[in-house]
């Protein structure tokens, strides 16, 4: 006779929901675990500091009569492309965006390996693809909402201050420079904090690898630069082709004299480069330690 | 009956070491023990069937799927791996809801589950405390309750009785042993013999990779016939009871047990000694106290099997 079984664990009748965002989960802790640290919310208030500067700045310019006492050269506040492309590439917006990444992205892949997370990720309903795009979803996040967000609101505010949309008709393309250029942000540090974390299991080594590329790829540049005296070795400096990308996406004169294009190779380079670590380590954990 | 994991040919190296070979097995439903030690490859072969990796040689199917790279087939399926896997900075709740969230659950229905769940384990209580703060014992029960959290019908455990105190021990025992009752399939990994005599007398002895017998302990016991059965006898005097046998062609070898009471032969026949023992406690007179035989012990088969 066969033998009757019952599950008596739970009788569960509901349907399971489509699951069109795998990814999701991932971003959503990644988000609020990099919230959880302690200072980060210091740090990402901080981060909004260029663009206050900026809004600032673009409320005066609307008001100059206001503050002719305190302006000297009203050209310092020309609204137009420049200003955008300086609100995104000042020093500090790169640092800030560097800082907030290192310190609450840092960990993304570098806390997975050290708690072995990936186990309990891989035997889900969920592909490797997912959990990449699930990590990549928070670097977007923070990056997005340093840069496209407020870009973005800039252009709305400028239109608001000046009651007109003569600004708009005037920089059409405008909007899709400043989302332009977030998306190539985001692509970049995206494939670089990714790389920087998957490097080490130790999230404070993963915050000076991060920071510490960065600075020394300036530094080489530096080097280079007064050795063979070609403006080429910009090509080692990651600033200095984010600055070039930057000048070829809004418009503006090049900051170094070779072609734009060598500059998005190199950095298309390194996401490559990124990719295929990523790939590597993530399958590496089946190594036996 | 139809197999609920089968692996067929079933190879993997880690670069040059070989985690698992030629290994092919079928695992039906009810309590499955991988038993062997460290290194053995019991991880291996559980990664290979959560499709956590990707079999060098052979394949794995889960019902007829196969387990590389079908997400699909991880909905059945509970793992529960050896080590702590988790962030130290999320609560026991925020950990087996996040990991629900998989499953494409609603709201409701995932905290349902993840209560239902925390409750088998005992975890109520410590839920909104962060696992920074669990001892090993509450490592290892919410380990389990994210297991069990999708009311999975395969459950596959890596050494889940680690780290728990004995009251702990029994109960997740009871548990697994009531999804058994079920009608899951559960294969459970252990290097400790009593935990896995406790869940299950259906056995897989792996050993460096592979499998080197499987079945329940008499069974695994007949393919060892090569090696002699070892029987304990305690008595008033052992030494008299051995001067009886020694003429015993039957008899491979006796010593004597460090307790000066306890004769241990070794024999091909044990149906022969038992009744030849019968006689020689009669006519000698011999008071008798306790028989018994260390084979029947997993640990004795397993250390024939590996040739120990």
């Amino acid at each position: 006779m066969a033998t009757v079984r019952e599950k008596g664990y739970t009788h569960w009748e509901g349907r399971l929901g489509e699951r069109r965002f795998p990814w999701w989960p991932i971003t959503r802790t990644g988000i609020l675990l990099a919230f959880r640290k302690k200072r980060f919310k210091f740090v990402f208030a901080v981060a909004f500091g260029p663009a206050i500067v900026a809004l600032v700045g673009l409320y005066i310019s609307e008001r100059l009569e206001d503050f002719k006492a305190f302006i000297q050269d009203s050209n310092l506040i020309d609204i137009g492309p420049k200003y955008f492309a300086t609100f995104f590439m000042n020093d500090w917006l790169l640092f800030m965006i560097l800082l907030v990444l290192a310190y609450g992205a840092g960990g993304l892949i570098a806390d997975d390996l050290k708690h072995n997370s990936l186990q309990l990720y891989f035997s889900r309903p969920l592909g490797k693809k997912d959990y990449f795009a699930g990590k990549m979803s928070v670097v977007a996040f923070f990056v997005l909402i340093f840069t496209a967000l407020p870009g973005l609101l800039l252009i709305v505010f400028k239109l608001v201050f000046a009651g007109s949309f003569a600004f708009f008709l005037q920089y059409p393309w405008l909007p899709l420079s400043v989302l332009g250029y977030s998306a190539m942000l985001t692509v970049f540090f995206g494939f670089y904090i990714l790389l920087m974390s998957a490097l080490s299991k130790n999230s404070r080594y993963v915050f000076v690898l991060t920071f510490g590329t960065y600075i020394f790829s300036t530094v080489l540049f530096g080097i280079l630069n007064g050795i063979f005296k070609t403006p080429y070795m910009a090509l080692f400096s990651i600033p200095a082709n984010l600055q070039q990308a930057r000048a070829f996406i809004f418009g503006l004169k090049l900051p170094h004299a070779f072609p734009a294009g060598w500059s998005l190779a190199v950095l298309a380079g390194i996401c490559g480069l990124a990719a295929v670590v990523l790939n590597r380590k993530i399958r590496s954990v089946e190594v036996i330690k | 009956m139809t197999a609920v994991i089968a692996a067929s040919h079933l190879s993997k190296w880690y670069g040059n070491v070989l985690g698992l070979n030629d290994v092919s097995l079928e695992i039906e439903e009810g309590i499955t023990g991988l038993l062997g030690p460290n290194g053995a490859g019991k991880s291996t072969f559980m990664k290979l069937i959560t499709g956590q990796m990707k079999p060098a040689i052979g394949s794995v199917t889960i019902r007829g799927r196969k387990a590389w790279n079908d997400p699909d087939v991880y909905q059945g399926i509970g793992f529960c791996p050896e080590q702590d896997v988790f962030y130290e900075d999320v609560t026991g709740w925020e950990l087996v809801t996040g990991l629900l969230r998989f499953y494409g659950y609603s709201r409701t229905e995932i905290r349902e589950r993840a209560a239902r769940a925390l409750d088998v384990v005992d975890l109520t209580a410590d839920k909104d405390r962060l696992i920074r703060g669990y001892s090993r014992g509450m490592r290892q029960r919410v380990k389990f309750a994210q297991t069990i959290a999708h009311d999975p019908d395969i459950l596959i455990l890596d050494e889940p009785l680690s780290g728990l105190d004995p009251l702990g021990k029994r109960k997740l025992i009871k548990l697994i042993k009531d999804f058994k009752k079920q009608g899951r399939t559960v294969l459970v990994s252990s290097h400790v013999l009593p935990e896995i005599e406790a869940l299950t007398s259906q056995i897989v002895l792996i050993h460096q990779g592979k499998i080197l017998a499987q079945g329940d302990v008499p069974f695994i016991r007949e393919l060892i016939e090569a090696h002699p059965h070892q029987i304990s006898v305690r008595s008033s005097d052992p030494r008299a009871l051995a001067a009886r046998f020694v003429g015993e062609r039957s008899i491979q070898k006796m010593t004597f047990g460090a307790d000066g009471r306890t004769l241990v032969v070794e024999t091909h026949k044990r149906d022969a000694f038992f009744s030849r023992l019968t006689g020689v406690v009669l006519e000698a007179g011999i008071a008798v106290e306790e028989i018994s035989s260390p084979d029947d012990n997993l640990q004795a088969v397993f250390e024939y099997l590996v040739g120990k």
